[in-house]
């Protein structure tokens, strides 16, 4: 199982190693378990054009079969991150997307489309708003994205 | 008991754990079952023929039976994971999240299993040696008779461990070695891969060029840097065809014009490329900006398209800013581009258009006409004339810039039809003639306020020389009557008298020619004042200067 994964992650690497689509960018794989990616949102008010968003997947070892872990990053030090504001996007980075779950999740998705899902999530948002409960759930959430249970509720983003 | 016996025994220990652990795993299988997922596929291959799940070209494709999806059996089955149905495996289609089922085998196409199987991949053993390349379906048959990198069993006596097909016929070397230079224990079975790989320290040396390099190295040193490795020249990508062994090769490139011209024309070729997707943008970008500024000239000007094929028609006419020719090839619905004025005005080739707040144009000539008999001085009549000659070197530029005009056909021109660009030269003109129409007006007033002040001084020095002229002749009255009355009384007395009005004769003869000198001088000065007047514009000053003049000689 493990060769796999690694096959399909070389072969994904490789893939996005070449052409992305505008506002993705690889920032840096080092292995095959951690990547990061950078996100722009092109026609957003909301978020200008000439920031970007840190992206960071982390690959379990049944890979396709099972989702990425995908949270924002922010970054204090050069080059700067933030988190985007967006309602189903927590200020600690976690995403509430049912992509991300294992109910949603599908082994033929891969981090080019989890990309552009998040990014057209963030392009057609008009709300400049955290989720409700977010502080409170940021101060006490101690377990990981995918452990967590959404409620899926919105099914307008 | 040394410590090097010690370790050795140690050594030996784990061999042989290693010999029961590998002989347990023969009993099951000495060569695992290749996972098809894991090869490496040495031709290009269909996209359409990758499992979406693995990314790989289907391994064991099995059809979904409610929408036509295909995957790998193993992929769909993990996939679903182990959510058990009683009527066969079940699950949402991971493309389409349609609820599926699968299909059953025969429903797989034959035709796509052959195609798969005929993809050539590497041998499973490439990186351990063997540099087979088999088609997909033959791959187990290769694993199992024919590659000399697959296990078989050893055919040592009672010896049961496996060996590479290739070794088997060298009998049982299953024994401990050690490596020559690093000192390793090993089985001999495995000295090979250990020199191969791993070995840190073992040199070879090299069968080309002699020279002794690290054992693991020797691949990259064959492919990079072994001088006696025939290499092809540079230039290679534009042509030459020579190969040199690496260590001529220089010498070779300093010679061969492939060689030299290759870095530049592989510069010019990236920049070209450079060059050409910079273009297609940019032709991208015209395209739209073109298409947007059709739009919005649609906007504007909704007559133009309406008169589109009209002036399609029509499109000769452009070039007739040559004069004559205009009139005739005008049509008739476009009155506002000439004036209908073509009294032939010597102004320019064109008929002027003139503005309807201003003085009708044929009055510039007469403005002409009537300054210059008041004798302008040359330098303003000249600059009267130079008012002229912008519109002369106007229309001169007009006629220069026509040939420039963008052709009709092309509609991304400044303007958009030739009856936009008459509109706008005509604006213009128009803006230059109401220009030389107010100089015009200005010479005009300069020039009737000159006349003015000059007929001015003139009337008040003529009537000033009246007043004079009346005085003198009431002196000259008042004298011959003094004279006359004096003959009359004096007719009868004696001579003195006689001789004194005699001399009174003579005083009154001096005064007469006196008054007929002042009157000389007087019709001297009243001809210089007519000069005076002839030259003023105004004639109203004529009779009354006749009136004085008659007026002098009858008082003389």
């Amino acid at each position: 199982m493990a060769g796999m994964s690694g096959k399909r992650l070389q072969k994904e690497l490789a893939k996005i190693q070449g052409v992305l689509p505008p506002g993705i960018t690889l920032v840096s794989a080092p292995d095959l378990q951690t990547w990061h990616m950078d996100l722009r949102i092109l026609d957003n008010p909301l978020y200008p054009p000439h920031d970007h968003y840190r992206l960071k997947f982390s690959f379990s070892k049944n890979y396709p079969i099972e989702a990425p872990e995908v949270v924002f990053l922010r970054l204090t030090t050069d080059p700067r991150r933030d988190i985007p504001i967006h309602p189903h996007i927590y200020s600690n980075g976690i995403i509430c997307l049912d992509l991300l779950d294992a109910q949603g999740w599908s082994p033929v998705h891969n981090v080019e489309s989890i990309c552009i899902s998040i990014q057209s999530m963030l392009a057609s948002n008009t709300k400049d708003e955290r989720p409700p409960g977010d502080a409170e759930f940021v101060r006490s959430n101690r377990a990981r994205p995918r452990d967590i249970n959404f409620l899926y509720h919105d099914p307008s983003v | 008991m040394t410590l090097r016996g010690m370790r050795r025994l140690e050594a030996r220990r784990q061999m042989e754990e290693s010999n029961f652990l590998l002989s347990k795993a023969r009993s099951q299988n000495l060569n695992p079952p290749v996972d098809f997922r894991l090869l490496d596929y040495v031709t290009a291959y269909d996209d359409n023929l990758m499992c979406a799940i693995c990314r790989c070209p289907f391994v064991d494709p099995v059809v979904l039976a409610e929408c036509d999806h295909y995957f790998c059996r193993d992929c769909i089955r993990q996939s679903w994971g182990s959510t058990y149905s009683p009527s066969g495996p079940r699950g949402d289609c991971p493309q389409c999240r349609t609820p599926a089922r699968l299909g059953t085998r025969s429903a797989t196409s034959k035709i796509l299993v052959n195609i798969l199987d005929d993809l050539l991949v590497k041998c499973p053993k490439h990186e351990e040696g063997c540099p087979v390349s088999v088609k997909r379906g033959e791959v187990e048959d290769h694993m199992n008779i024919y590659c000399g990198y697959a296990y078989q069993e050893c055919a040592g006596e009672r010896c049961e461990l496996p060996v590479r097909r290739k070794d088997a016929d060298q009998g049982c070397l299953h024994f401990g070695v050690s490596c020559f230079d690093c000192h390793e224990t090993m089985q001999k079975s495995t000295l090979e891969n250990h020199w191969r790989s791993e070995c840190a320290v073992r040199r070879v040396t090299c069968p080309r060029c002699n020279m002794h390099v690290l054992s693991k190295d020797l691949d990259s040193h064959n492919s990079e840097t072994c001088e006696a490795v025939s290499i092809p020249c540079p230039g290679a990508s534009i042509g030459c065809t020579s190969r040199s062994k690496r260590s001529q090769a220089q010498t070779h490139a300093k010679s061969c014009t492939f060689a030299k011209l290759a870095p530049v024309i592989s510069s010019q070729k990236s920049r070209m490329d450079e060059q050409e997707a910079a273009q297609k943008l940019l032709s991208r970008k015209l395209e739209v900006l073109e298409t947007g500024f059709g739009v919005m000239q649609g906007i504007l000007y909704p007559k133009v398209s309406v008169e589109a094929d009209d002036l399609a028609a029509d499109e000769s006419r452009i070039p007739f800013l040559d004069n004559s020719a205009s009139e005739r090839t005008l049509p008739p619905h476009h009155p506002r581009m000439f004036s209908g004025d073509s009294s032939g005005n010597a102004l320019s080739p064109f008929d002027f258009p003139v503005p309807p707040t201003s003085r009708p144009s044929s009055a510039a000539p007469g403005v002409a006409r009537r300054a210059s008999p008041i004798g302008l001085p040359p330098s303003e009549s000249a600059a009267a004339l130079r008012q002229h000659d912008p519109i002369e070197a106007y229309n001169t530029n007009y006629d220069l810039a026509s040939p420039g005009l963008p052709p009709p056909s092309t509609s991304g021109g400044p303007y958009v039809s030739p009856l936009h660009h008459l509109l706008s030269m005509h604006e213009s003109l128009r803006d230059e003639m109401s220009r030389v129409n107010s100089a015009l007006q200005e010479l005009d007033g300069r020039h009737s306020m000159q006349t003015l002040n000059e007929n001015l001084r003139t009337r008040e020095e003529i009537s000033y020389l009246g007043a004079q002229l009346a005085g003198l002749s009431r002196q000259v009255h008042w004298l011959t009557s003094t004279q006359l009355q004096r003959q009359s009384r004096s007719a009868t007395p004696s001579a003195v008298a006689g001789s004194s009005s005699e001399m009174a004769g003579t005083s009154v003869e001096a005064a007469v020619n006196a008054v007929s000198t002042a009157a000389t001088a007087l019709r001297g000065a009243a001809r210089m004042v007519s000069v005076g007047q002839g030259q003023s514009s105004s004639g109203s000053h004529g009779p009354m200067r006749r009136e004085n003049s008659a007026e002098g000689r009858t008082k003389l």
